[in-house]
């Protein structure tokens, strides 16, 4: 199914709490084990979430919506896993 | 699961080392070795071939060991130790990239499980990350 597989899937969510360094990297070490591209999209600035320095300089914070796109076979768990590590990982606000 | 790829932190001070290792550490989740070489032999701002060598051993795996100096002369011990390969891990390299950024973008990498070029890009990409 390649051509379903390379439909973006892209999903947004509104932070609870800042991205910290800890967050950033959980997100980037999680995003690395996906065959899928996925990026980061804050406002105007969109990043590679591989690259944990790239998601500490979104400076992402609290109220702020990040859009996760991921594009590639695993686009959908990649996404849910994005997903997941920003609702949880934002929440502790270290 | 295969091991990840060791990293040595090494500069003149050894709180400098250890406060970056910890940070790194921290970021990457803790899956990873970060072995530090910090100041001379007695404990004074330098650099050390032994804290090196000692450092380079705790941090191989058995998947490669990035080093990681901090300015000037960690260079050129790192270069000197490198020069002599025997008693070394099969893979071994220095790489250019600021420290803190470095550290924790190399960290992460092996954490992911990245291998050493991998390791060593990720820690050399660093330089162009803006911080602002």
């Amino acid at each position: 199914m390649p051509e379903s597989s390379e439909a973006p899937v892209e999903v947004t969510v509104t932070l609870t709490g800042d991205l910290h360094a800890r967050p950033a990297g959980a997100l980037s070490v999680a995003v690395a084990k996906f065959e899928a591209a996925v990026e980061l999209i804050v406002g105007a600035n969109q990043v590679n979430a591989k690259s944990v320095l790239a998601v500490m300089q979104l400076g992402a914070s609290s109220g702020q919506q990040v859009t996760v796109r991921a594009v590639g076979p695993d686009a959908g768990a990649a996404v849910a896993k994005v997903i997941g590590i920003l609702t949880e990982a934002t929440k502790v606000g270290d | 699961m295969a091991a990840n790829v060791g990293i040595v932190l090494v500069s003149h001070s050894a709180p400098l080392a250890e406060g970056t290792a910890e940070l790194a550490g921290q970021v990457g989740g803790g899956s990873v070795t970060i072995a530090t070489a910090g100041g001379t032999d007695d404990g004074r701002i330098g650099t050390s071939l032994v804290k090196i060598q000692r450092a380079v051993r705790l941090a191989d795996a058995g998947a490669g060991v990035l080093i990681l100096p901090d300015l000037g002369s960690s260079v050129l011990t790192v270069r000197a130790l490198l020069a002599e390969p025997e008693d070394l891990p099969a893979q071994i390299v220095m790489a250019d990239a600021p420290f803190v950024e470095g550290a924790v973008a190399a960290a992460v990498t092996a954490a992911a499980g990245g291998d050493l070029e991998a390791v060593l890009d990720a820690a050399q990409e660093a330089r162009h990350a803006r911080k602002l």
